[in-house]
C-alpha cells in the first residue's frame, strides 16, 4: 500500500513546482498542461533505458496527469474569473517563414495556445479522465511491470501531450500536430502487444487510414492558408467574422467558401471513424483496455468533433450548408449502421467499440443540425460513461482470462467480489441507452434529437429525416447496451476463461524468454474452467469505475445550470469559436414564437423528453425479453429462435457489412496490383532500357570487330572508301553552294 | 573577411585528402582511428566556420577567396560558401564521423583501402559545396564518383561489380550532358569568343540569363539529364536501388545522406538562378514528374522483399517532394527544399545505417526472413521505429517540417487568384493534392516495413552465414543481440538532430531565408514576366512593388 503515498508525496512535490510556475505570472503557464505529460513521458523513457521494474512509470505519469489536471482546473477558475475572454498564450515560434512584409505573406505556426470555452472543455474532460484512467492502468498492466509497462506508460502520457496541442494549439498546424501526435500514440498502444500479428495490423490499419483524413485535413490547411494568409485562430477567425479574404475580398459565393471546410471535415471524418472511414476503430480494440477508453473511446476519437467545432465559423461562411449539410447525413448514416453492426457482434468490447462510432456519429449529426452545444454536451457526457463501459468491460476481460464473448460469461455482477462492475456497468448502460431523466446520456442525446427535428429543411436539407433515424437508432443503442449487461451481468452464473486469447498470447510471448504473469494466466486456462478462478479488481479499478459513474451522475445537473446557454457546457461553447445561433433556440426572445420549430405541435425538447425515453424503455424492454427473462445458460437466449426469420441478414451485419472486404478488393487490392506492376516495369522496361543503352557500345565494337582484322588491304580498302565517300560530301555541298 | 578565414574551406578539403593518404602508409590496425580523428576534425573545423558565419547575410559567400589556377583558361579555385552550402557542409560532417564509426565491425577486410576511400570521398563532397567556379564545381561533382566506385565495387555485397559499373556509368553519363549544357552556357559568356574564358558562376549565371527562351530550354534539359540521375528523379533512378543494395552501409549512407544532395544541391545552385525562364516555363513538367516519382516510387517500395532496397526506393519518392518544393520557386518551397535535403540525409541515413546493423547480424536483407525483432532487439527496435517516424513526416519530427513545406510551396505557387497567400508560379493546387496523397503511400510502406521486421512474433533470420561463402568466415567481431553502446552513439546525434530540426526548425529557417530568396529571385521576375497576363497577377503585381 505504498503506492498511493508514493504518489500523493509527488503530487505534493509536483504540485509546489507547478505553483512556482503559475507564481511567475503570464498565461505562460498553461504550458504545464501539455508539458508536465510530456515529461512524464520522457521520464518513462528512461525508466525503460534503466531497467526499472517496478511501478514507478505509473507513479509518475498518475502524478504528472493528476497535477496536469490541477493546472488545468487552475486555468479554467482563471479564465472564468477573468471574464471567458479568449486567452492567448505564445510559447515560442514553431515555424516561420516570411517572403515579404505583406498581410499574408509570412507563415507562422507558433506553440502557443488559444484558450476559449471548448479547449476548457476539452481540457478538462482529457486531463480529468487521463488520470483516471491512468491510475486504473496502473493496476490493469500490472502484469506487465519491468516489460512493456514503462512503454505503455510513455506512450499514454505523450498520447495526452499531443492531445492537448492538439486542443489548446492556437493554428491549424499546431492542431495538426496534435492530430498526428494522437495517431502516432494510438499507433503505438493499439500494437502494444507487438508480437501478436492481429494488433499488428490493426495498428497499422488506424494509421494508415487515419492519413487518409490527415491529407483531408493537410489540403485544408494549405487552402486556408492560402485564402486567408494565415492559420492562426485568432485573425483567421476576424476576416471570418467580417467574410473576407486576406487581401479583403468578399468570400461570399466563392468556392473556398464550401472547399475548405469539406476538407476539413475529410480529417475529422477519419480522426472520429466515421462512415467511410469507421473500419479502423473496431479494429483498434487490440490494443489494452485502458487505451480503448481514454485514446478510442472518449478523448482522441472526439478530436474530429472539436476541429468541426473550433472552425464551425469556416463551416457558417456557406450559406448553403453544404459541408455541414454532408457532416449530418454521415453522422446520422454512421450512427445508423454502427448500431446495426453493434447489435450482432458477440465480442463485448467491440460492441462498445461499435456504439463508440454511433455515438461519435450523433456528435456529427448534432454539428449538422446545428447545435453545437448538443454535440460538445454528447462529447461531455460519452466521455465519462464510455469510458466507464470500456473499463467494466476491462475489468472482465482482465478477471476472466481475456474472456469477451457474451455467450460464455453470465451472472458476472452476482459473484463475489464483482458487485462495483456490476453495478457501475449498469450506470453506463442506463446513461448510453438514454434512460429517462437519471442519465445524462438521456439529456445530451436528447439535446441533439430535439434540434434535428427543430432545425428547418431549409437550412440543413432532410433534418427532420435525420431526427427519425437517430430516434429509431436509439432504440437499437438501448437494445445492443442491455444485451450486453442482461447477457453478462445477470442471470445464471456461469463462466468460460478466455483460453483462446492467452494460448495465443502464450504462443507468442513464450518460447523465448517466458514471464510471470502471462504465463500464470496461461496455466489456468489451459487447466480449463475448473481450476480457473476469475480475480476480482482491485482497489484502483474499482475506485476508478466509481469515480466514473459518479461523475456520469454529476453531469445531470450541469444541464439545469445557466439555463440561457442550455446548461454549462453551452455556456462553454457560448464563449467559443464553436457557438452557433441554432434555429429555433430558446433563448432568442421576441423572436421565439416564430422560429422555434414546433414537433407535434409542442416544443421539441419536451416531445424528446417522451418520445426519447420511451424508445430507450421499448429498447431496454426488448433486450431483457429476448436476452434475459428465461435464460438458463450463457450460450444461448430467446434470441437466438429469432435468428432465422431474419434470414442472413444476422450474418451480413455480424461481418460489419463486408465493409472491409469491400476495402480489401476495392482500394487494397487493386493499389497492389499497381505497385507490383509498377515493379516489374521498373525492373524490366526502365531498367532495360538503360541496360539496353549500355549494351549498345558494346555491340556496335562487336560489329566492327572483324574490320579490325590486322590485314594491310582491309585498311587500304577502308581508307579508300572513306576518302570516296568524303569526295561525294564534298562535291555535294560544293555543287549545292554553286 | 580576412584571409585566414577564407583557410576554412582549403583546410576542410585538404584534411581529408591527406588523412586518406596517411591511412593508406600506416598499419591497417590504425586505419579506424584515424579516419575518425579526420572525420572529428573536420567535424570541429566546420563548427568553426558555423561560429564565424555571418547568419544575418546567408546570402553573400562567406569564406571566400580565389587563386588561379590556369588564368589564361579562366579557370580558378574560387570559393565561398553561403547559408545553404553552409548547412549541407555541416551536415556532410556530421554524417562522416558516424559514417567511420558505423563500420568498425561491418568491415572485415583490407581496412586501409576501406578507410582511405571512405575518407578521400568527403574531400570532393565538401568541394562541390565549396565550389565558387564551374571547373571546380565540375571537378569535385565528378570526383566523388571514383571513391564511392570502389567502396562499392569492393566492400559490397554480392552484386556489387554490377552496382559499382551501373552507378558509375550512368552519372557520368549524365554529368557529361550537364556538362555541355554548363559549357555551352560559359561559351555564351564569352560573347562568342569575344571576351576571355571564365568559369565564375555568378557571371555565368548572368550571362545564362541573358539567353533566349529556346536556349535556356536547351540548356535546362541539358542540366537536367545530367543533375536529374543523381537527385534521383522518376524516369532516370534506377541505378540507385541497385548501388544503395549492394553498397556497404557507410556508403548507403553517405550515398544517401550526400551523394544524392549533390544533384539537388547542382539544381539549386545552377538551374534556377541560370534560366529562371526556362524553369518557369517548364516548372510544371518538372513538378509532374516529381509527382509521378513520388507515387510510382512509393507504391514500388511496397512490394519489396529486401528491406534495404525498400529504404532505397522510398529515397526516390522522398526526393521528389524536395524537387517539387524547389520547383514551387516561392519562399515556402524553396525553404522547404533545402531543409528536405538535409532532413532526408539524417533520417534516410539513419535508417540504412540500422539495416545495416540488422545486416551486421544475420547477414540478410530478406523481409520474409526476419520478423518482430524487437523483442529481441528492443532498443534497435526504438530507433527504427523512431527514424521511420521521421521519415513518414510526423510532426515535432524533422520530416515533417519540410515535407510540410514543400507542400505548401507547391500549393501557393500560382495560387495567387485564390487569396494573398499564394505566390507567383506555376504549380498550384493539384500538384500538392496529388504529391499529398504520397504521404498515406509513405505511411503504406513504411508501416509495413516496420510491421513486418520490427512487429509481431519475433522470426530471427537462421544462421545465414555459411550460404555466403565469403561472410561465413569473417565472424571475428560477435555482436551482441541488441545494440552496443557504440551503436547507440552513431544512431542518437541522428536523432537528437531529427528532434531539433522537428521542433525549433525557425532558426534554421531564418537562416536560409536570404540565400533561398537570391536563389529563386530570378525565377519570380520571370514568373512575373509570363504570367503577366492571367488574371490575378496584376492585382498582385500592383499591391507588391
Amino acid at each position: 500500500m505504498s503506492e498511493p503515498a508514493g504518489i500523493l508525496g509527488f503530487m505534493t512535490l509536483a504540485a509546489e513546482g507547478g505553483h512556482g510556475a503559475a507564481s511567475s505570472g503570464g498565461p505562460a503557464w498553461f504550458a504545464a498542461v501539455p508539458l508536465l505529460p510530456l515529461a512524464a513521458s520522457i521520464l518513462c523513457g528512461l525508466t525503460i533505458a534503466f531497467r526499472v521494474k517496478t511501478k514507478l512509470p505509473a507513479v509518475i505519469t498518475v502524478a504528472a496527469l493528476a497535477v496536469s489536471f490541477g493546472v488545468t482546473v487552475a486555468g479554467f477558475l482563471s479564465w472564468s474569473n477573468a471574464g471567458h475572454a479568449t486567452q492567448i498564450a505564445d510559447i515560442y515560434e514553431w515555424i516561420g517563414v516570411s517572403w515579404g512584409s505583406d498581410a499574408g505573406q509570412t507563415l507562422s505556426a507558433k506553440f502557443g495556445f488559444y484558450m476559449d470555452g471548448l479547449s476548457w472543455l476539452w481540457m478538462l474532460f482529457v486531463t480529468g479522465l487521463a488520470t483516471l484512467i491512468a491510475l486504473y492502468a496502473s493496476e490493469y498492466m500490472g502484469h506487465d511491470v519491468g516489460k512493456g509497462y514503462g512503454r505503455f506508460f510513455a506512450a499514454f502520457a505523450l498520447f495526452v501531450f499531443s492531445m492537448a496541442c492538439l486542443v489548446m494549439g492556437d493554428n491549424l498546424i499546431l492542431l495538426y500536430l496534435g492530430w498526428e501526435g494522437v495517431g502516432l500514440c494510438s499507433y503505438l498502444l493499439i500494437g502494444y502487444f507487438f508480437q501478436k500479428p492481429s494488433a499488428v495490423a490493426a495498428a497499422k490499419k488506424a494509421f494508415i487510414v487515419n492519413r487518409i483524413g490527415d491529407l483531408g485535413l493537410a489540403v485544408g490547411i494549405f487552402l486556408t492558408f492560402v485564402t486567408f494568409g494565415t492559420v492562426e485562430y485568432g485573425p483567421l477567425f476576424e476576416m471570418v467574422r467580417q467574410g473576407v479574404d486576406a487581401a479583403g475580398r468578399p468570400l461570399s459565393g466563392q468556392w473556398q467558401e464550401w472547399v475548405i471546410p469539406c476538407l476539413l471535415m475529410i480529417g475529422a471524418f477519419g480522426k472520429s471513424a466515421q462512415f467511410p472511414l469507421y473500419v479502423w476503430l473496431p479494429d483498434a480494440m487490440e490494443g489494452p483496455t485502458p487505451v480503448s477508453a481514454l485514446i478510442h473511446a472518449a478523448t482522441m476519437v472526439t478530436a474530429g468533433v472539436y476541429l468541426i467545432a473550433r472552425t464551425m465559423p469556416l463551416f457558417l461562411l456557406d450559406d448553403s450548408h453544404f459541408a455541414l449539410t454532408i457532416v449530418a447525413w454521415t453522422g446520422t448514416i454512421t450512427a445508423l449502421l454502427a448500431a446495426t453492426i453493434g447489435m450482432a457482434q458477440f465480442d463485448i468490447k467491440r460492441i462498445m467499440a461499435y456504439s463508440t462510432v454511433s455515438q461519435l456519429g450523433y456528435m456529427f449529426a448534432g454539428l449538422g443540425v446545428l447545435t453545437s452545444v448538443g454535440a460538445a454536451f454528447h462529447v461531455f457526457t460519452h466521455a465519462f460513461f464510455k469510458a466507464l463501459l470500456f473499463l467494466a468491460c476491462g475489468a472482465v476481460m482482465h478477471g476472466f482470462a481475456g474472456q469477451l464473448d457474451l455467450r460464455r460469461l453470465s451472472g458476472v455482477q452476482k459473484m463475489p467480489g464483482w458487485r462495483i462492475v456490476g453495478l457501475t456497468m449498469l450506470v453506463g448502460c442506463l446513461n448510453l441507452a438514454g434512460f429517462p431523466l437519471i442519465t445524462s446520456g438521456y439529456f445530451s442525446k436528447d439535446m441533439i434529437l430535439a434540434q434535428a427535428f427543430t432545425t428547418p429543411g431549409e437550412v440543413i436539407a432532410g433534418s427532420r429525416w435525420i431526427g427519425w433515424i437517430l430516434l429509431f437508432t436509439a432504440g437499437l443503442t438501448a437494445y445492443y447496451t442491455f444485451r450486453v449487461y442482461f447477457r453478462v451481468f445477470v442471470g445464471p452464473q456461469h463462466f468460460e476463461p478466455g483460453e483462446e486469447l492467452h494460448a495465443a498470447d502464450h504462443d507468442h510471448h513464450g518460447g523465448h524468454d517466458d514471464h510471470g504473469g502471462h504465463a500464470r494466466d496461461a496455466a489456468h486456462g489451459h487447466d480449463g474452467a475448473h481450476d480457473f478462478h476469475p480475480h476480482p479488481p482491485g482497489w484502483a479499478i474499482n475506485s476508478v469505475l466509481v469515480i466514473l459513474a459518479a461523475c456520469s451522475f454529476l453531469a445531470i445537473p450541469t444541464y439545469f445550470m445557466m439555463t440561457e446557454h442550455h446548461g454549462w457546457v453551452g455556456s462553454m461553447v457560448h464563449s467559443s469559436t464553436a457557438f452557433v445561433e441554432s434555429p429555433g433556440s430558446h433563448h432568442v426572445e421576441g423572436a421565439h414564437a416564430e422560429r422555434l420549430g414546433t414537433f407535434l405541435g409542442m416544443d421539441p425538447h419536451k416531445v424528446m423528453y417522451y418520445v426519447s425515453g420511451l424508445v430507450g424503455f421499448i429498447g431496454i424492454g426488448i433486450a431483457w425479453f429476448l436476452h434475459l427473462s428465461g435464460r438458463t445458460g450463457a450460450a444461448t437466449s430467446r434470441a437466438d429462435a429469432l435468428l432465422p426469420m431474419l434470414g442472413p441478414v444476422p450474418r451480413w451485419a455480424q461481418n460489419k457489412w463486408y465493409v472491409d472486404e469491400f476495402y480489401e478488393a476495392v482500394i487494397r487490392l487493386p493499389l497492389w496490383v499497381l505497385a507490383s506492376l509498377f515493379h516489374w516495369f521498373d525492373k524490366l522496361v526502365i531498367d532495360g532500357l538503360v541496360d539496353l543503352c549500355g549494351l549498345l557500345p558494346r555491340w556496335f565494337a562487336r560489329a566492327i570487330r572483324p574490320s579490325q582484322s590486322g590485314v594491310l588491304q582491309g585498311y587500304a580498302v577502308g581508307m579508300a572508301g572513306g576518302l570516296a565517300v568524303i569526295l561525294v560530301i564534298v562535291l555535294i555541298v560544293m555543287g549545292a553552294n554553286v | 573577411m580576412s584571409t585566414l578565414l577564407s583557410l576554412f574551406p582549403l583546410v576542410a578539403m585538404a584534411l581529408p585528402l591527406l588523412g586518406a593518404v596517411l591511412i593508406a602508409f600506416r598499419p591497417p590496425g590504425r586505419a579506424h582511428r584515424i579516419a575518425f580523428g579526420v572525420s572529428l576534425s573536420v567535424l570541429l573545423l566546420t563548427f568553426g566556420m558555423m561560429q564565424r558565419f555571418d547568419w544575418d547575410h546567408g546570402a553573400t559567400y562567406q569564406f571566400a577567396n580565389s587563386f588561379a589556377v590556369l588564368p589564361e583558361m579562366g579557370v580558378h579555385l574560387s570559393y565561398g560558401v553561403d547559408a545553404v552550402a553552409m548547412w549541407l557542409v555541416i551536415l556532410t560532417a556530421v554524417l562522416q564521423p558516424i559514417c567511420v564509426k558505423a563500420s568498425k565491425t561491418a568491415v572485415t577486410e583490407n581496412h586501409r583501402a576501406f578507410y582511405a576511400w571512405l575518407t578521400a570521398l568527403q574531400a570532393p563532397m565538401l568541394g562541390v559545396f565549396f565550389a565558387r567556379d564551374l571547373v571546380f564545381f565540375y571537378t569535385c561533382f565528378e570526383f566523388t564518383l571514383v571513391p564511392m566506385y570502389v567502396l562499392i565495387s569492393l566492400f559490397g555485397s554480392t552484386n556489387r561489380k554490377k552496382a559499382a559499373t551501373k552507378f558509375f556509368l550512368y552519372t557520368f553519363t549524365g554529368s557529361i550532358i550537364a556538362l555541355a549544357g554548363l559549357v555551352y552556357v560559359a561559351f555564351t559568356a564569352t560573347k562568342n569568343g569575344t571576351v576571355a574564358w571564365t568559369f565564375d558562376i555568378d557571371t555565368l549565371a548572368s550571362a545564362a540569363r541573358g539567353m533566349t527562351l529556346s536556349e535556356q530550354s536547351w540548356v535546362l534539359l541539358a542540366l537536367m539529364c545530367g543533375f536529374a540521375v543523381k537527385v534521383p528523379l522518376f524516369p532516370v533512378h534506377t541505378w540507385l536501388p541497385l548501388a544503395h543494395t549492394e553498397a556497404p552501409t557507410a556508403g548507403s549512407v553517405v550515398l544517401a545522406g550526400v551523394l544524392l544532395k549533390l544533384g539537388t544541391y547542382a539544381i539549386y545552385r545552377f538551374v534556377l538562378p541560370f534560366v529562371p525562364a526556362a524553369v518557369v516555363e517548364y516548372a510544371g513538367v518538372i513538378a509532374t514528374i516529381c509527382v509521378i516519382g513520388i507515387l510510382y516510387g512509393g507504391l514500388i517500395c511496397w512490394v519489396q522483399r529486401d528491406v534495404k532496397k525498400l529504404v532505397a526506393y522510398s529515397s526516390v519518392a522522398h526526393l521528389g517532394f524536395c524537387m517539387l518544393g524547389m520547383f514551387a520557386l516561392n519562399m515556402v518551397g524553396g525553404v522547404g527544399s533545402v531543409l528536405y535535403m538535409i532532413n532526408h540525409g539524417l533520417s534516410t541515413g539513419a535508417l540504412f545505417l540500422c539495416i545495416g546493423m540488422i545486416y551486421e547480424r544475420y547477414h540478410t536483407r530478406s523481409m520474409q526472413e526476419m520478423e518482430g525483432l524487437a523483442k529481441a532487439m528492443p532498443v534497435w527496435g526504438f530507433f527504427m521505429v523512431f527514424f521511420t517516424m521521421a521519415s513518414v513526416g510526423l510532426p515535432g519530427l524533422n520530416g515533417f517540417v519540410s515535407e510540410f513545406m514543400c507542400l505548401l510551396g507547391a500549393f501557393q505557387s500560382g495560387a495567387i487568384g485564390i487569396g494573398r497567400g499564394g505566390t507567383l508560379g506555376t504549380l498550384g493546387p493539384w500538384y500538392a493534392v496529388i504529391a499529398g496523397s504520397g504521404m498515406i503511400v509513405a505511411a503504406i510502406y513504411l508501416l509495413y516495413m516496420v510491421g513486418k521486421v520490427v512487429f509481431g512474433p519475433l522470426r530471427e533470420p537462421g544462421d545465414h552465414g555459411h550460404g555466403h561463402g565469403h561472410e561465413a568466415h569473417a565472424e571475428p567481431n560477435a555482436l551482441p543481440r541488441d545494440l552496443t553502446a557504440r551503436e547507440i552513439g552513431v544512431l542518437a546525434p541522428l536523432a537528437l538532430g531529427c528532434i531539433v530540426l522537428g521542433v525549433v526548425p525557425t532558426p534554421f529557417i531564418k537562416t536560409l531565408e536570404p540565400s533561398v530568396a537570391a536563389a529563386i529571385s530570378h525565377a519570380q521576375v520571370a514568373a512575373k514576366g509570363a504570367l503577366s497576363g492571367q488574371p490575378g497577377v496584376h492585382e498582385i503585381a500592383e499591391a507588391r512593388p
